[in-house]
């Protein structure tokens, strides 16, 4: 044939070939941590390992809508993953163990079950021993009813329990151990014996509260709920978040195995404006439930990801749906 | 006849016959369109920062509805990419033809077939499917891909460009449409043809192949079916053969009277309505009907497209002229007004692609450097951010092309009715009615 | 001679209904607020209509995924995470009609997540209409008199 001819097969063939081999070359030479929405995968790969003291670098990007990352357990800024393009970060760890990472923008209903682990090996020279649980120690049912057999006709104020509280030993009342493993109204009994008329005695309960509450606290509580709670329990706490329709809708199903208004008491998310739920919980009990999760309610478990401190500003912030607190 | 052969230029004709810049645009769209089709299967799912969602929908879609067709009627054609493997291999070599053609079929497209309606089918099918199509990279990969590879297969049986011919949903619409564009390829003289022996420009000569659109030069007398591939001017012994400019709407001054044609006017100009609406109206449950395919809502929303199609759109149209007292056959007359609507259809597009397309032009950038969500930044443009653009034109543009439309219309409408002896008001009220409709959906 | 002339009134015309103002109701500016659900792929409300110099608040609360509300035309935006309903208050000092749309990639069907915010009344659409019937009654006139402009020529 014609070396024109030639010339250009030659030329079609290896600019075809070209165009199809470099970039799936390069396709399966770059490793990326695909993010997805939980129904449709997840983190692909879920499973990650590392080593302590070496940097981990990861390559992120998402399939479908905004997701987030963040390691639970360190303190680290979530970085956003954004769908189509690629996002970056590299992580040292400076313990080994098994770190648990998890998606920090709402990706729908299932959003918080997006959560994948690191594996970081290496020796620790200073093992920490994991911490046991408040509810634990103290051999408390986290999943029996906390109804408050009494309930405050109006809003507690802390603000007028400070006033109230002039003269009166705050520091048994608002002792902090007592403050985690009691129950506003178990506080609400130990003012039986004061010539305080019930609302009186509900506003020092506030007060005692407040006590053990700084404003740090409610501010990192409240950026924590907003963040991680009010998408079902709702921005007011009244568990009517966007996706409370839709965990009762699943919560359905296994209705089946509970009757009464336990049951539709156990599917829908805890409404945290409801003074006969609440002032009948305890600090530890509100942990507990955080730290472990609602066992098939659609309540996640926290324990892997929030620090315990957290999770204390987090209860903090959750008793504020109760009480009036100073600003 | 008022026409500027643009031919008569020796350097313009010299690019036009010589092979060699054709084979080098040629390169570069096939390259593109593979390209196309592997950011489609490899690429992120994310449709606005995949290369193939971006650069067939957006930018290759803005350069076909608002230069290609308009302007060089089926110039797309004479540079699109997926008959090329299939007719090389037909043809046996990529330049001049070869000493030994190889044998493949050659079979002739089956009489029953040699028409539009399957391309008619193969638009719908795509317009039925396009929520999932326009958003999904591995969709319109696999589509490309199935043109791409149907093209070849088909050109391994039949003769010349049957794909492109016979089933390319989108030659479909852009033939029809050429015969607007101010561009033609005609013979010179009559005369010459007549005394020609041979007829090179239809079986092909040692300098070219005959022509791969089937269609005999000497008898063009529409664009409909030229694909501007310019083998009958390299075979052409007699240098008979000659593109011109010439009037937009040329070829509406000879209405056709072929009802696949007819149809696909309809096809078209329905298409852009239910497209405005249903893209880009406000109106979330249409939107549900039309992506959520196989669900009940996706069943009725293909039932309503089509009842439009077929029944709503040419059955009220038809009601301008529905005399028995006319001698003239009703399919002729429905067939030749229905004529009207190419320039209508025409514009519905422009319109409703230039809010989609300066709305959305920005991924462009994005796409470019990072075609398959990969992480690179072959430009510097991978950070683009999204932001519509010339949005404050954009009412006005659509408004002239629009009221344009609509006056372009009735001007054919008004030819085509003297032919066939009824009253063009039925048909410019309905081309009004359907104008007011699109100007309500888009503005 | 007469086809010009007549081309001429329909140009006017046309002029006339493109850029002759329109009589303004002049209703008092308000504070307007809206409570927009955001879901794939839809507003509600999702046509929403305020009066020229009203104060417009949107509260957009996302229902599923993380979506964004941008406003042709006027070119604010806000975005807001489920759980987390987020504000965006402007004037509504352009009057006509403007789309809404998603600004944060939100799924497939992201780039078709629309709304329509109509502030006064849509002037341009009745304007477009007026010349759509303006140039659908003139070609009537006007094509006639060509043809005869024509056949004098061809004499």
């Amino acid at each position: 044939m014609k070396h024109s001819e030639l010339i250009s097969r030659i030329l079609i063939a290896t600019v075809v070939l070209l165009t199809v081999a470099t970039p799936l070359y390069i396709w399966k030479r770059t490793p990326l941590i695909h993010a997805q929405m939980s129904e449709a995968g997840g983190w692909t790969p879920g499973i990650l390992k590392a080593n302590a003291g070496e940097p981990l670098h990861l390559r992120f990007t998402s399939d479908d809508v905004i997701h987030g990352f963040a390691v639970g357990q360190l303190d680290m800024d979530s970085i956003d993953i954004e769908p189509g393009k690629v996002t970056d970060i590299t992580l040292i760890f400076d313990k080994p163990g098994i770190y648990t990472f998890f998606c920090t923008r709402w990706c729908g209903v299932n959003h918080w079950r997006m959560r994948g682990t690191i594996e970081v090996s290496g020796s620790d020279p200073e093992p920490t021993p994991a911490s046991v649980p408040l509810y634990v120690t103290l051999d408390v049912d986290i999943d029996a009813p906390h109804e408050s057999p009494a309930v405050p006709d109006r809003q507690p104020s802390a603000i007028r329990g400070w006033e109230l509280a002039q003269g009166l030993d705050m520091a048994a009342l608002a002792d902090p151990e007592l403050y985690k493993s009691s129950s506003p109204y178990q506080i609400f009994q130990q003012l039986e014996n004061t010539s305080h008329s019930d609302a009186e005695k509900w506003d020092m309960v506030a007060y005692s509260w407040q006590f053990n509450t700084t404003s740090e606290q409610l501010a990192s509580g409240r950026q924590l709920y907003a963040q991680n709670c009010a998408a079902c329990h709702g921005e007011t706490g009244a568990g009517d978040g966007v996706f409370a329709d839709d965990i009762a809708d699943a919560g359905e199903a296994s209705m089946e195995s509970m009757s009464g208004a336990m049951a539709s008491m156990m599917q829908s998310p805890a409404n945290f404006t409801d003074p006969k739920r609440m002032l009948g919980a305890s600090p530890a009990i509100l942990q507990g439930k955080i730290l472990r999760g609602g066992m098939g309610t659609g309540m996640p478990m926290w324990g892997s990801i929030f620090k315990e401190e957290q999770i204390w500003d987090l209860v903090a912030y959750l008793y504020s749906f109760q009480f009036e607190y100073e600003e | 006849m008022n026409r500027i052969e643009l031919t008569r230029n020796r350097f313009l004709k010299n690019i036009l016959v010589n092979r060699y810049p054709q084979l080098a645009v040629f390169m570069v769209m096939l390259v593109g369109y593979i390209f196309a089709i592997l950011a489609g299967l490899i690429g992120t799912p994310v449709g606005s920062h995949n290369f193939s969602i971006v650069f067939v929908w957006i930018a290759w879609w803005a350069v076909l509805i608002l230069v290609a067709v308009p302007f060089f009627g089926r110039g797309w054609c004479a540079i699109c990419p997926i008959p090329l493997p299939g007719e090389w291999l037909q043809r046996g070599a990529v330049l001049a033809p070869p000493d030994k053609k190889p044998m493949w079929l050659n079979l002739r497209w089956p009489k029953a077939l040699r028409n539009i309606w399957l391309q008619n089918i193969s638009f719908l099918l795509l317009a039925l499917f396009s929520s999932v199509l326009l958003t999904t990279p591995n969709i319109t990969g696999i589509v490309l891909a199935v043109m791409l590879f149907g093209a070849i297969g088909l050109s391994t049986i039949f003769e010349r460009r049957a794909f492109c011919r016979f089933l390319c949903p989108v030659g479909g619409f852009i033939g029809i449409y050429s015969q607007i564009a101010p561009i033609e390829l005609r013979i010179k003289e009559k005369q010459v043809c007549a005394s020609c022996i041979g007829k090179p420009c239809y079986n092909g000569s040692a300098a070219g192949y005959g022509c791969p659109w089937d269609v005999f030069p000497g008898g063009l007398t529409k664009n409909t079916y030229c694909g501007l591939c310019m083998e009958c001017i390299r075979t052409c012994p007699h240098d008979n053969i000659a593109v011109s400019l010439r009037p937009f709407s040329a070829d509406l001054a000879k209405p056709s009277t072929r009802m696949d044609e007819a149809f696909k006017a309809f096809i078209m100009f329905g298409s852009a309505m239910i497209y405005a609406g249903v893209l880009l109206g406000p109106w979330g449950f249409l939107k549900d009907a039309a992506y959520n395919v196989g669900t009940g809502a996706w069943f009725v929303y293909v039932l309503a497209f089509l009842v439009l199609i077929f029944g709503v759109l040419p059955g009220t149209f038809s009601l301008g002229f529905l005399s028995t007292k006319n001698p003239i056959p009703f399919k002729q007359r429905f067939a030749s007004l229905s004529t009207s609507l190419i320039p209508l259809g025409l514009m519905f597009w422009v319109a409703f692609s230039l809010s989609f397309v300066m709305t959305n032009a920005s991924y462009i950038m994005a796409a470019l450097s990072d075609p398959l969500g990969l992480g690179w930044n072959l430009f510097g443009t991978a950070d683009a951010v999204w932001q519509p653009m010339l949005t404050t034109i954009l009412a006005p543009a659509q408004t002239l092309s629009l009221v344009g439309g609509l006056i372009w219309s009735a001007r054919t409408a008004q030819k085509a009715a003297n032919e066939v002896q009824v009253s063009s008001l039925p048909l410019i009220a309905y081309s009004f009615i359907a104008t007011v409709i699109m100007l309500w959906l888009l503005l | 001679m007469r086809f010009y002339f007549s081309l001429l009134l329909f140009v006017m015309a046309g002029l006339v209904v493109a850029f002759a103002p329109l009589p303004v109701q002049s209703i008092a500016p308000q504070e307007r607020t809206f409570r927009i659900n955001a879901r794939q792929y839809a507003y509600s409300p999702s046509e929403i209509h305020v009066n020229p110099g009203d104060t417009v608040t949107f509260e957009l609360v996302s229902t599923d995924v993380v979506h964004g509300l941008y406003v042709d035309g006027y070119g604010v935006s806000v975005e807001a995470d489920p759980g987390q309903t987020a504000t965006l208050t402007f004037t509504a000092n352009k009057p006509g009609s403007f789309r809404f749309r998603c600004n944060v990639t939100c799924g497939a069907m992201h780039p078709f997540m629309i709304g329509k915010l109509t502030v006064g009344t849509n002037d341009w659409l009745y304007r477009a209409i007026g010349l759509a019937l303006l140039a659908a009654i003139s070609v009537f006139p006007l094509s006639s008199l060509f043809n005869r402009n024509r056949k004098k020529e061809v004499l």
